[in-house]
């Protein structure tokens, strides 16, 4: 009895501490003295509270990834075209986490135009390509059409984070990478698998059919299998050409400066 | 004398059967007697049913107590085997009877075995220390000879698909079938006492019928014995019921090669052709623990147990968040190398 305690106690523990510890934030946290600003709202869509919050969870997330997440918002007066006002800043400002135009990820909210674009540098170009930031935007964009920026923002830089973990060209999204799925799944296969021991633990049925079958006087005597007739159903094949709406696209670039970039933009 | 008792022609003790020799042996001097060589002193005897309701032990003169099921058991007072023998004849006299190859010594260390073995039941259950009684006992059987004839008529297609141009093709081929069946079952065991459950009996399958042999009472010197509480007819439905799972499968056996198939028409046409009357070997072991009786059977041929023991809540917990946790960290890692990351 205290054996099989102490057994489920054990398990138990190890099942919870692999659930909570993956959610967990970064635990090397950026003290206040080296952060550096990364939220640079020209278009005051924040207020100094959020975007202390903002800075200090960037800060954090981003020495994590090695990579700096910004945050630019801008209205854009000289009707600038969103990609290369990403470009120029990019380039003007020497952003990096390693060194001066490094390793970055760029959220430019264009107030102007209300287009967003989200640019990844060297680490961030391989680790937040196209497909992924066209993820990332895709999940942000109804917080910035109604208005929601902090949530938002905060979603940009834990999604960036997040999917910075996965190796680059697997899909970030796929559902065996679920915390939640692999727990669901685990739970499952223990259920299923206890069921059975219980169920199993009263002794089981070995005879099937052939036990007492005579199989010296059993057969078949007489068999038909008559062909009558043959119908056909026929499907349209789906030609998939549209590309996502929402006046969304990929594609990324290189700036004047000459730093290459994934990318995706769209409007909000 | 409707009682029969066995002493040895040697010494006089009372003898009993063996289940290691098959012999009918004398524990005392230790003689053995060939039982299908010894007359069976049933045969020279002439009972009308259920004429005598007292029987007094012959080796005591005691009233041998007994439910009106039994036909052998043990002198509650002297141990002396005996059997009633006007509960074995007429109607009531077995065809066959299949001895015990499991003596008790070894079927208490098979059934302690069995209680090692249990991944769920309580460690204090495992030990099997607190065995009340293991009692061999010859379960009345029905043997059943059975024989089908099946016809079916159904309905089977075939499903192929193709690409085509700017289609997906499905073409489905539809098929009348017909089957013809004769489907014969012997020695389908149906358990024809009222004190057994059924659900226990059924799982204790299959005897090895090959070992069986014809009926004589010395077989049961030793043992406890009943008499059927049902006849072949009233268990009929359910021979026929344990067979119809069997024969379905057999029918979609001979079915093969469609994609799906249904049947429009099934008739089976069975007829009893025989039922025997035998007894099998079954040793119950009675089992308390924690303030409750558990009840199990093991074959007395082949040793399976069969019966539900308690099981321990810790250790399905144990077990099931042990499971879930290797699961976990098995997909955990299956994701980390699939380029995930581990957390």
């Amino acid at each position: 009895m205290r054996k099989g305690k102490h057994l489920a106690w054990m398990a138990t523990l190890i099942l919870f501490v692999i659930t909570l510890a993956s959610p967990l934030i970064p635990v090397s946290v950026a003290s206040a003295a080296d952060s550096k600003n990364l939220i640079y709202d020209e278009a005051n869509l924040l207020n100094e509270q959020e975007k202390s919050e903002l800075n200090a969870m960037a800060n954090e997330y981003g020495a994590e990834r090695q990579t700096d997440f910004v945050i630019l918002t801008t209205n854009n007066t000289e009707n600038q075209d969103v990609l290369l006002l990403t470009e120029d800043f990019y380039d003007e400002h020497a952003l990096g986490y390693d060194k001066a135009n490094g390793n970055a990820v760029i959220l430019t909210m264009d107030m102007n135009n209300r287009e967003v674009y989200l640019a990844g540098f060297y680490k961030a170009e391989d680790y937040l390509d196209n497909g992924r930031l066209q993820s990332i935007r895709s999940r942000i964009t109804s917080e910035l059409s109604s208005g929601d920026y902090k949530l938002a923002f905060e979603k940009y830089i834990k999604l960036s984070y997040k999917y910075m973990g996965y190796e680059p060209g697997v899909n970030p999204n796929n559902i065996l990478f679920n915390g939640w799925f692999q727990l669901g799944v685990s739970v499952l296969i223990g259920g299923v698998v206890v069921g059975i021991m219980t169920y199993r633990s009263g002794g089981r049925v070995t005879v099937n059919r052939a036990t007492y079958e005579d199989s010296n006087t059993s057969s078949v005597i007489d068999r038909q299998d008559r062909y009558i007739r043959t119908t056909v159903t026929k499907r349209k094949i789906e030609k998939n050409n549209n590309n996502g709406g929402g006046g969304g696209g990929g594609g990324g670039g290189t700036s004047r400066g000459g730093h290459s970039h994934s990318g995706s933009r769209g409007s909000f | 004398m409707p009682v029969i008792e066995y002493k040895c022609p040697n010494c006089g003790s009372g003898m009993l059967f063996d289940s290691a020799t098959g012999a009918l042996s004398c524990p005392s001097c230790g003689r053995q007697d060939n039982i299908e060589q010894i007359p069976d002193p049933l045969k020279k005897q002439v009972f009308t049913e259920n004429e005598v309701k007292e029987y007094h032990c012959n080796s005591c003169g005691a009233d041998i107590v007994t439910e009106p099921e039994t036909s052998a058991t043990t002198c509650s007072f002297c141990g002396a085997a005996v059997v009633l023998s006007d509960r074995l004849t007429g109607d009531l006299a077995p065809a066959m009877v299949l001895p015990f190859s499991i003596s008790k010594d070894e079927a208490k260390q098979a059934f302690k075995k069995w209680c090692r073995n249990g991944l769920l039941t309580p460690s204090g259950f495992m030990t099997a220390d607190r065995v009340k009684s293991i009692t061999g006992i010859y379960v009345p059987f029905w043997l059943y000879e059975l024989h089908n004839k099946i016809e079916v008529h159904g309905r089977g297609t075939k499903i192929r698909t193709y690409t085509q141009g700017d289609y997906h093709y499905t073409e489905t081929q539809h098929f009348d079938i017909y089957r013809r069946i004769r489907l014969n079952y012997v020695n389908l065991p149906i358990d024809a006492s009222e004190k057994m459950k059924d659900e226990l009996m059924d799982k204790l399958e299959p005897f090895p019928y090959n070992q069986l042999k014809l009926f004589k009472t010395p077989y049961l010197a030793g043992y406890i014995a009943e008499k059927y509480s049902y006849t072949d007819e009233e268990l009929y439905p359910r021979a026929k019921e344990k067979t119809s799972s069997y024969i379905d499968s057999y029918i979609a056996s001979t079915v093969s090669g469609y994609n799906s198939v249904s049947y429009t028409d099934k008739q089976i046409d069975t007829t009893l052709k025989n039922a025997d009357y035998v007894l099998l070997p079954v040793w119950m072991v009675y089992y308390d623990y924690n303030r409750s009786q558990y009840t199990f059977a093991m074959n007395g041929q082949t040793g399976k147990v069969v019966g539900k023991p308690p099981i321990s809540k810790a250790k399905v917990a144990g077990w099931f968040a042990g499971i879930s946790a290797v699961s976990l960290l098995s997909l955990k890692l299956v994701s980390w190398m699939m380029g995930g990351g581990f957390l």
